[in-house]
């Protein structure tokens, strides 16, 4: 892993095209900004631990018995 | 475009899988392994499918058309989506949700990371919408309650 050091109101610059800079420190948070072009998707890490939690759970043998819907 | 990419396309088009096999290029998010499922619905389970792992027939995920539930449910589909699974227009793409059943009484679908398939080259893709926040990934079904 790349590890850098930056001071308030510094960026990094990844590919030419996306921008990550650091825009607030306060305390254990850091706030950070990123410009990225709308073809590249940007998400905190949690969302894809969340999908892979619930894909693990939702994943069942074939003869599971199915609900009824209202 | 030359003669030989026009063959090489025509063959292409005559392998294409059978109706019910989708293959996920890059699996569905913690099971990256696993490329092949072929989709079932039986009449009898509608508004249910399943989303079948082809070297595993016992495995399944249960699958679900998200807008029977959520008629205003409005995904949005990153770019890169898009262009990965060759979508060209709106009907192009089969939305998916994954269902979990949680027993009897209690059965939820992921809006957050629904299953995108395109309908002419049954590639797949679980997508996370650009709208994530909007959504959750354990959105409850409308099941009736059974036990009563």
């Amino acid at each position: 892993m790349l590890i850098l050091s930056r001071k308030l109101g510094e960026s990094i610059v990844i590919d030419g095209n996306i921008r990550v800079q650091i825009m607030r420190v306060d305390g254990d948070v850091v706030k950070i900004g990123i410009e990225a072009p709308a073809s590249v998707p940007v998400h905190r890490q949690e969302i894809y631990e969340e999908i892979q939690r619930s894909n693990q759970q939702a994943l069942t043998r074939q003869n599971a018995t199915l609900p009824k819907l209202k | 475009m030359n003669h030989a990419a026009t063959i090489e396309m025509e063959t292409e088009k005559k392998l294409a899988p059978p109706a019910n096999q989708i293959r996920f290029p890059l699996g569905i998010f913690g099971f990256e392994q696993i490329k092949n499922y072929a989709l079932l619905a039986n009449p009898a389970e509608k508004p249910f499918a399943w989303l079948r792992v082809t070297e595993n027939n016992s495995l399944a995920f249960v699958v679900i058309d998200p807008f029977i539930v959520m008629p205003d449910y409005k995904p949005d589909i990153p770019q890169s989506d898009v262009d990965f699974l060759e979508l060209k227009n709106a009907s192009d793409a089969l939305l998916l949700g994954i269902v979990t059943i949680h027993g009897q009484n209690r059965a939820t679908m992921n809006l957050k990371g629904p299953i995108v398939v395109n309908r002419h080259t049954h590639t797949g893709k679980q997508v996370i919408i650009a709208n994530a926040a909007d959504y959750s990934v354990q959105h409850p079904l409308p099941v009736t309650e059974t036990a009563a």
